[in-house]
């Protein structure tokens, strides 16, 4: 393949085994990264959308040699961190004997490594991650970590692992420091030709989280990016259910130029649930690749998918849900709902929602639908003497309303609505 | 009045300034007194006689024109109090730019902090307050016989046909039109729903001084609601002019005795 002499530029053993080094890794760890080095060329890019004669994302086509720097992965991390939970940076963890023993266990056991191109190299490469482990009985109302990226790269890795009976919500915010972004113009004001500037302008950000959810224990976690509008990101989140286990996800998208994202569970565990909430505002150029997806495996499980989203400008967004019903999944409960509003004639959307069903036992639904604003509700506002462009903000506010509803994280709802209200008044 | 396809309803969204309508010919103009607003001293003399061909929707809205309709929009996410009192503060903002040439002033206040929730809205944004409005709202809810909670619901959002009907005629006491253009304020309406609506009809007519332009098929609502004029269209056009007794002729002969009587005529 071309793409390995490619990704081999920087991207090599000696890169690796210094990151290892540096951080002093147990052997395990660093021989899992090796391995994903070692099969980075010969995997495949993630599964993206095509339709006839379209691919909707070109992740070959990103400029990766420009965009991944193995050394200039800084960030600040802030946590707050719930009682008699823990709640520790990733290499922290791996000091201590019972952690360590913890994070061997879990680490790659629901996204394997060597699952695609984007998972190996942020395996090999990842300098920075949380490990949140709850035992059992605790309840761990208020967990946060605050990602705030200030180099060209970060590779980010988070496990969750809660034991039985356990309670956590996690709420997980992304962004981009004040110091990238005047370091970016440094960098240009410094570049000899000009022509660089732009390319030494863009971030990559890859983020791998993990989620094992033991027996009857609950996991809410949820998420809202907001990178600036030079960084590509690519992010995995994914969790597995014991019995009658719960895991959550809500998953906000507002800021990057382009976000791959998958958000899944895979249902492990009889009478386990998951519910994916996700809403994205896409506005200038900014590309957005979704994928929700749920494994039902075990009987008495049910999913529910819900996401809306809004472009503008000339943005793109395109929308993956799967929803997989296995051959012993008896007794599933799944349901699927999207939709997406553009409200300029320049974006374009499409969204794909999949039911695999292979147990006749189910009942489920699923829709996905891609519309502009009703201009019959519209001329009903202006005829109340409402200005058209306060009734088509309220009209877009109104169609995040259903899935704001279903986020239970206050604070967290109430930054996606703020946020999508500075959006529409920009 | 008029049977089905006459063009009242689309007399009535021309009237209101819906896109779908190109005027090809001719002008609907609005003549406006101070007394027409509670709030108005005297209207500028080159501001009193508006062609309304000439205005955005909106914009007709501010001055008074109101258009029920017949089938209200269903709208999710945005809730009846949020809505009207946004009406009411871009009505009054609206109307005094387009009288006195007012508006800019109100710029800062756009940036205003939000009171608990940004969906709705900056809690001391435009002329009527949160609490003032409260206050207003509940006075017109109790006043049409509407349960308080419809306050907290989505705009129409699952209401039933009455309860659309209802709540047009709530949004007119609100928003106290020079003009309110009903049409078919009555169809789908139970008896007492019926009385509901008469009643804020009335109270309308005869307490804000709204005129009221009354589109029906049905001599049923004007047993509560009198008409001073009616007015029978046909084909597009008005045929025939006559007191409340046209509508109880109409109802015992039918359409087809004002159409011979206009054809025979012709």
């Amino acid at each position: 393949m071309s793409e390995a002499t490619h990704f081999s530029a920087g991207i090599d053993v000696e890169t690796v085994e210094r990151i290892a080094e540096e951080r002093d890794e147990p052997k395990w760890l660093r021989a899992t990264r090796l391995d994903a080095l070692e099969a980075l060329s010969d995997l495949d890019y993630p599964d993206v959308i095509q339709t006839p004669g379209r691919t909707w994302t070109n992740l070959a086509d990103l400029d990766f040699e420009d965009l991944v720097a193995p050394f200039d992965q800084t960030e600040e991390k802030d946590w707050v961190v719930a009682e008699e939970a823990t709640v520790v940076p990733f290499h922290e963890a791996l000091n201590d004997d019972d952690l360590e023993a913890l994070v061997k266990e879990h680490f790659g056991s629901v996204v394997d490594p060597q699952e695609n191109r984007l998972t190996a190299l942020s395996t090999a490469l990842f300098t920075t991650g949380t490990v949140v482990y709850v035992p059992s009985q605790v309840d761990a109302e208020d967990v946060k970590i605050r990602t705030t990226m200030n180099g060209r790269s970060l590779f980010n890795y988070t496990l969750v692992v809660t034991e039985q009976n356990a309670s956590v919500t996690i709420l997980e915010r992304q962004d981009t420091g004040h110091e990238a972004r005047s370091a970016s113009n440094r960098a240009s004001g410094e570049t000899a030709s000009s022509e660089d500037a732009p390319e030494s302008e863009e971030r990559y950000y890859s983020g791998i989280v993990e989620v094992a959810a033991g027996e009857n224990s609950y996991v809410q976690y949820g998420s809202l990016q907001d990178f600036d509008q030079t960084t590509y990101n690519y992010t995995l989140k994914r969790g597995v259910t014991d019995t009658y286990a719960t895991v959550n996800w809500i998953e906000g998208n507002l800021g990057s130029r382009l976000t791959k994202t998958e958000v899944s569970t895979l249902l492990e565990g009889d009478s386990s649930e998951s519910k994916i909430v996700g809403a994205f505002f896409g506005h200038d150029d900014q590309h957005f690749d979704l994928d929700s997806k749920v494994w039902h495996r075990a009987e008495h499980t049910t999913a529910d998918l819900v996401t809306r989203g809004v472009i503008d400008d000339v943005s793109r967004s395109v929308y993956e849900g799967v929803q997989d019903v296995g051959a012993d999944a008896w007794d599933t409960n799944s349901y699927q709902r999207e939709n997406t509003l553009m409200l300029s004639d320049e974006s374009e959307a499409d969204a794909s929602p999949k039911l695999i069903i292979n147990n006749h036992d189910t009942e489920a639904s699923h829709s996905a639908t891609v519309g502009q604003i009703d201009q019959e509700d519209l001329f009903y506002m202006e005829g109340r003497a409402v200005p058209p462009e306060t009734a088509e903000n309220m009209l877009v506010e109104g169609f995040f309303v259903p899935v704001l509803e279903e986020v239970e994280v206050a604070e967290l709802r109430e930054d996606l609505e703020e946020r999508i209200h500075e959006r529409l008044r920009d | 009045m008029g049977p089905n396809g006459s063009g009242k309803s689309t007399t009535s969204k021309v009237i209101a300034g819906h896109p779908a309508y190109d005027v090809t010919e001719g002008e609907i103009l609005l003549h406006l007194e101070a007394d027409d607003f509670d709030d108005v001293e005297e209207i500028p003399e080159d501001a009193r006689t508006w062609n309304l061909l000439e205005l955005e929707p909106n914009e007709r809205a501010a001055l008074g024109v109101f258009l029920a309709f017949q089938y209200p929009a269903e709208i999710e996410g945005i809730t009846m109090t949020n809505f009207l009192r946004t009406a009411l503060n871009a009505k009054i903002e609206e109307r005094d730019e387009l009288l006195f040439g007012e508006g800019e002033e109100n710029e800062e206040e756009e940036e205003a902090g939000y009171e608990s929730s940004p969906m709705e809205g900056p809690a001391d944004e435009g002329e009527v307050g949160v609490a003032e409005f409260q206050s207003l709202l509940e006075e017109k809810m109790d006043l049409l016989d509407m349960d308080a909670k419809f306050a907290q619901r989505y705009l129409n959002a699952g209401f039933s046909g009455g309860e659309k009907k209802q709540n047009e005629v709530l949004q007119a006491a609100i928003l106290e039109p020079t003009i309110a253009v009903l049409d078919e304020i009555d169809s789908g309406l139970d008896i007492d729903r019926l009385q509901d609506v008469a009643d804020g009809i009335n109270a309308l007519r005869d307490e804000q001084g709204t005129g009221v332009l009354q589109i029906t098929h049905y001599q049923r609502i004007l047993d509560y609601v009198e008409p001073d004029t009616v007015h029978i269209m046909l084909d597009g056009e008005i045929v025939k002019e006559g007191g409340p007794e046209l509508a109880a002729e109409l109802e015992d002969k039918g359409y087809d005795w004002v159409r011979e009587q206009v054809y025979n005529a012709a």
